[in-house]
């Protein structure tokens, strides 16, 4: 027969000021095999869990019901409590007498102290009935996935590798460096984007421990902590980067020019490219989709009419190497890897949707990261900021704020967080570089809210830019200008302000192709795509797919500083992890009871992780198997046996019944 | 050539050529006038084969104890559904399988000793006149004139106000002997340890009472919710006639309204219960 303690938590008041604790105390005293019930200020305290430790040994209680908060909060906690005092772990069952009762019934003292007794005679009867559960080793490879080459991903990369770990770095663009990259200065310090990124860039590329696949996708994962196997697409470059040693002839003597997306589309690229010169690896790749010669090759494969374009292939005469490859195909590469952190970063919200601001129309109207291309000195103008209009320097500028953002009705609900930021930067390089220009912000509210990002905020006011609070409504053209219009809703009244340029600071947006990769790595998502952490405060680069972190801004809008910081912070839970020299898996898995398994495979088909395996038995049977590494003890299995069959350890279906007969017996 | 020569030449055929090591089909009873399931393992009993309204039986279910083993079969449009639902299933296979679907215009109620004259139920309201699988097809295909509500019995049952309806399950609840003829006869019903047989936990009390009965009923129902392929075996072989079909016909209603599904129709379709499609009308929030 059972002994069972009941411990009561108080919380403080969370729990007492609503629950009557007595009478709950005295109500659990008198429950079916409860040889001891107490009640404690704080159960989660050192003194409480000794009183809990010293309370199993006195009354040599062989189960434990803690009544207390949920057990989200606090489960693993008391399952250490009662290990220490020589129990296993998993005869314990908590009653959640805060959030699912006190907090919910603060206006009824009687009702929720009915309801808390209830709700520990439930958890006494499921405990009643609760078997020792043991954990399982499983070994694991010491061997890290990074997705996306950005600064984040860089970060994280690098410190995996300092760790002494191997990493492979995913990045679907022929370089890393991501959107950081693209910038021009970064707030709120002015230090020079590139000048600070490059030298990371290039550790990435010389370190030992990082291997570096760019024009690279993920494809599929398979697997579980410690055990994935990842089939990664390494994408047709044309040339063969073993052979090639970057010196630059092809891509000078490309006579196909194409818009470049580094720069946005503002300055050229060849069809053979590097998309900037500081570009890791500093080889080249061929755009089929403009190369003369691929334009050749399918002109005659689509059997098409008329004269063929003629065969370029300069690149291929030119190459003192012998690089070029016209055969390369797609590659599929399939590796095993221990942990994944996915830091696929953000894209910037196309701003065509607000029709009245005309972008796309008037072409004075452009995105801030097309202003980050032009200020750049690296960039297409060398620095030198320019109306696309016409060529001349710019004397009046205005900058619409959240675009795309904090908008319901067309963009993004959330606050792209940097926007402010990189309005009061642009002000500020536009002010010292061209002291006669006047800058306005029109803004709904300024946030400025990390280090020295306030006193950034004023000293772009300082430097002459004009805030004005208010939405634009419209952009006109007149006389070769713009007009901005727009309330300002501090003065109450419209204003209409003469713009020779007007910059949009638009937000940011997930990275395309988030949800497919979510969905591969069986991360979950947010409605805007973005990836969702394990815990939005405690664990933040942690997903609820084991083994599976995230970085930098595909989570939501961070600037350069948090992407770093979630990085490295992705980087130690990698660290952490592979310190381990075996993973202990959680035995709360579901288990099938193979003489009751009628083997219609239902089961297998319903598994989100793909963890349950049919096996032939000896009498000529095929029945389901859980493969225990890949169950999360997600339950739909459970749901889904109409044979009873299939079972979740820690919630069985006669736990359960226990938990729901105690109701009304 | 009557169905039941065309079936004879079939089964013939089929265990001469070693195509297959028996076939189960329909030969007269013992009374002269009504079917019983037979099954044919040499040539020369094919011809005591026989087809016509009084063949009730879904021999799909003898499927069940043939798992591995290569047979052929006879069956109604409605037996050709169970078929599918067990393939679906993985609880037979194809391969071994050879199906002799017969083109079915009803089939009567059992009397001993006398031929039936009503038609079942379930032929009364029937829309699958032509097996939806077969390798041998038995009589011409038939077209089915569309039906403006495919569910009349369940229509004029769902118009009772709920108290109504109350009173007559529980009248017909009340009858249940729990002999468990209904689970098995049908073909659906191939759990190898049965719900109400489970001590631990114990879903349901083995006592006949108005409680236990009603669990057992409405859980098997729910049991074939989606799944459940309109033969009418469960109702017709109740010794206390409790109107089972009606309980199906509802789920199977509901089922194709929200989930445009009908069990048994192919081998391939995944049940909607393993699925979520965004069109699903659940009727939650709507």
């Amino acid at each position: 027969m059972a002994r069972i303690g009941v411990f009561i938590c108080h919380c403080g008041t969370n729990i007492a000021g609503t629950v009557d604790i007595g009478r709950v105390v005295e109500a659990a005293g008198q429950m079916p095999m409860v040889v001891h019930a107490a009640d404690n200020k704080y159960n989660c305290s050192e003194p409480g869990q000794a009183l809990i430790r010293d309370a199993i040994a006195e009354h040599r209680l062989s189960r434990v019901v803690i009544a207390a908060c949920s057990p989200r909060m606090h489960e693993n906690t008391f399952r250490k409590t009662v290990a220490a005092a020589g129990l296993n772990p998993y005869l314990l069952e908590m009653a959640n007498l805060r959030e699912h009762c006190s907090w919910v019934h603060s206006d009824g003292k009687e009702a929720a102290t009915t309801k808390a007794i209830e709700l520990i005679r439930m958890a006494v009867s499921k405990v009643a009935r609760h078997e020792k559960l043991f954990p399982k080793q499983v070994s694991l490879t010491k061997r890290a996935l990074v997705i996306g080459g950005g600064i984040s991903g860089i970060q994280a990369a690098l410190d995996i590798a300092n760790s002494g770990y191997k990493v492979v770095l995913v990045e679907r663009e022929p370089t890393i460096g991501g959107r950081m990259a693209q910038l021009d200065k970064t707030f709120p310090t002015l230090d020079c984007s590139s000048c600070i990124l490059t030298p990371k860039m290039v550790d990435v590329a010389q370190h030992a421990n990082i291997t570096l696949l760019t024009s690279a996708e993920v494809k599929e994962v398979k697997g579980f902590v410690g055990n994935f196997e990842v089939s990664i697409v390494q994408k047709a470059r044309k040339v063969d980067h073993a052979k090639c040693t970057g010196c630059g002839i092809c891509w000078q003597k490309c006579p196909e020019k194409a818009p470049s997306e580094f720069d946005m589309g503002l300055g050229k690229r060849s069809a053979i490219y590097i998309p900037f010169p500081q570009a890791v690896p500093p080889k080249p790749v061929i755009d089929t989709a403009n190369c003369r010669y691929h334009k050749h090759l399918r002109f005659v494969e689509e059997k098409r009419e008329g004269k063929p374009p003629p065969q370029c292939r300069v690149c291929e005469k030119l190459c003192p190497v012998g690089a070029i490859d016209w055969e390369q195909k797609d590659e599929v590469l399939t590796e095993k890897f221990g942990a994944i952190i996915v830091a696929t970063g953000y894209k910037a919200f196309e701003p065509a949707v607000y029709a009245e601001l005309g972008y796309g129309k008037h072409p004075d109207v452009i995105t801030g990261l097309e202003m980050e291309r032009m200020m750049s000195a690296s960039g297409p103008a060398g620095g030198d900021v320019t109306r696309p209009s016409n060529g001349e320097h710019p004397r009046d500028v205005v900058f619409l704020t959240c675009i795309g953002s904090r908008d319901e009705q067309r963009g993004r609900t959330y606050c792209s967080k940097v926007c402010c930021m990189y309005i009061a930067k642009h002000a500020i390089i536009l002010k010292e570089h061209y002291p006669d220009v006047q800058c306005y912000v029109f803004y709904m509210d300024v946030r400025a809210v990390s280090k020295d990002y306030e006193e950034f905020y004023k000293r772009a006011q300082e430097s002459g830019a004009i805030y004005i609070r208010g939405k634009v409504s419209g952009i006109r053209q007149e006389d070769g200008r713009l007009v901005v219009r727009g309330e300002d809703t501090l003065l109450g009244e419209m204003v209409e302000i003469p713009a020779d340029m007007v910059v949009l600071a638009v937000g940011m947006e997930h990275s395309p192709g988030s949800a497919e990769l979510a969905q591969a790595l069986k991360v979950s998502y947010d409605i805007n795509e973005l990836f969702i952490e394990a815990h939005p405060k405690l664990r933040p680069v942690e997903t609820m797919s084991d083994g599976v972190f995230v970085a930098g801004a595909c989570v939501g809008p961070r600037d350069i500083p948090e992407s770093v910081a979630s990085g490295s912070a992705a980087a130690a839970k990698v660290a952490a992890l592979f310190s381990q020299e075996f993973l202990t898996t959680d035995p709360m898995v579901a288990s099938v009871d193979q003489m009751k398994c009628g083997g219609c495979l239902l089961c297998t088909k319903v598994c989100p992780f793909k963890a349950i395996d049919t096996q032939v038995l000896r009498d000529g049977r095929t029945v389901a198997v859980v493969n225990e590494s890949l169950c999360k003890g997600c339950g739909l299995c459970v749901a889904t046996c109409r044979f009873g069959a299939a079972n979740l350890r820690g919630f069985t279906q006669q736990q359960l019944l226990a938990e729901v007969t105690s109701l009304w017996q | 050539m009557s169905q039941t020569a065309q079936i004879r030449q079939a089964a013939r055929e089929l265990l001469q050529g070693k195509a297959v090591e028996c076939v189960i089909g329909y030969e007269r009873g013992t009374d002269g006038v009504n079917a019983r399931p037979f099954f044919a393992y040499e040539a020369a009993e094919a011809d005591r084969l026989i087809f016509d309204q009084t063949c009730t039986h879904d021999l799909a279910k003898y499927l069940l104890n043939r798992k591995g083993k290569s047979t052929a079969i006879v069956v109604k449009p409605c037996d050709s559904r169970a078929i599918n639902l067990l393939l679906n299933e993985s609880q037979i296979q194809r391969d071994k399988l050879h199906i002799i679907g017969v083109v079915c215009p009803g089939v009567v109620e059992r009397r001993w000793g006398t031929p039936g004259a009503k038609q079942l139920n379930a032929c009364q309201v029937c829309q699958q006149h032509t097996p939806v699988v077969y390798d041998t097809l038995v009589g011409q295909p038939v077209s089915e004139p569309a039906v403006a509500d495919p569910y009349p019995d369940v229509a004029g049952m769902e118009a009772k106000p709920a108290d109504e309806r109350r009173t007559f399950w529980e009248e017909q609840f009340s009858r249940c002997l729990r002999c468990y003829a209904c689970r098995q006869a049908c073909p659906g019903c191939y759990c190898p340890e049965c719900f109400a047989e489970r001590l631990d936990p114990l879903w349901v009390g083995i006592r006949i009472a108005p409680g236990e009965n009603e669990v057992w009923n409405t859980m098997r129902a729910f049991h074939l919710a989606g799944r459940c392929i309109g033969c009418y075996q469960c109702e017709q072989v109740c010794p206390v006639n409790i109107r089972l079909s009606l309980l199906n016909r509802k789920l199977e209603k509901d089922v194709l309204g929200m989930f445009h599904f009908q069990a048994g129709m192919d081998a391939e379709s995944p049940p909607p219960f393993s699925t979520y499609q965004k069109d699903e009308k659940l009727g939650i929030g709507e």
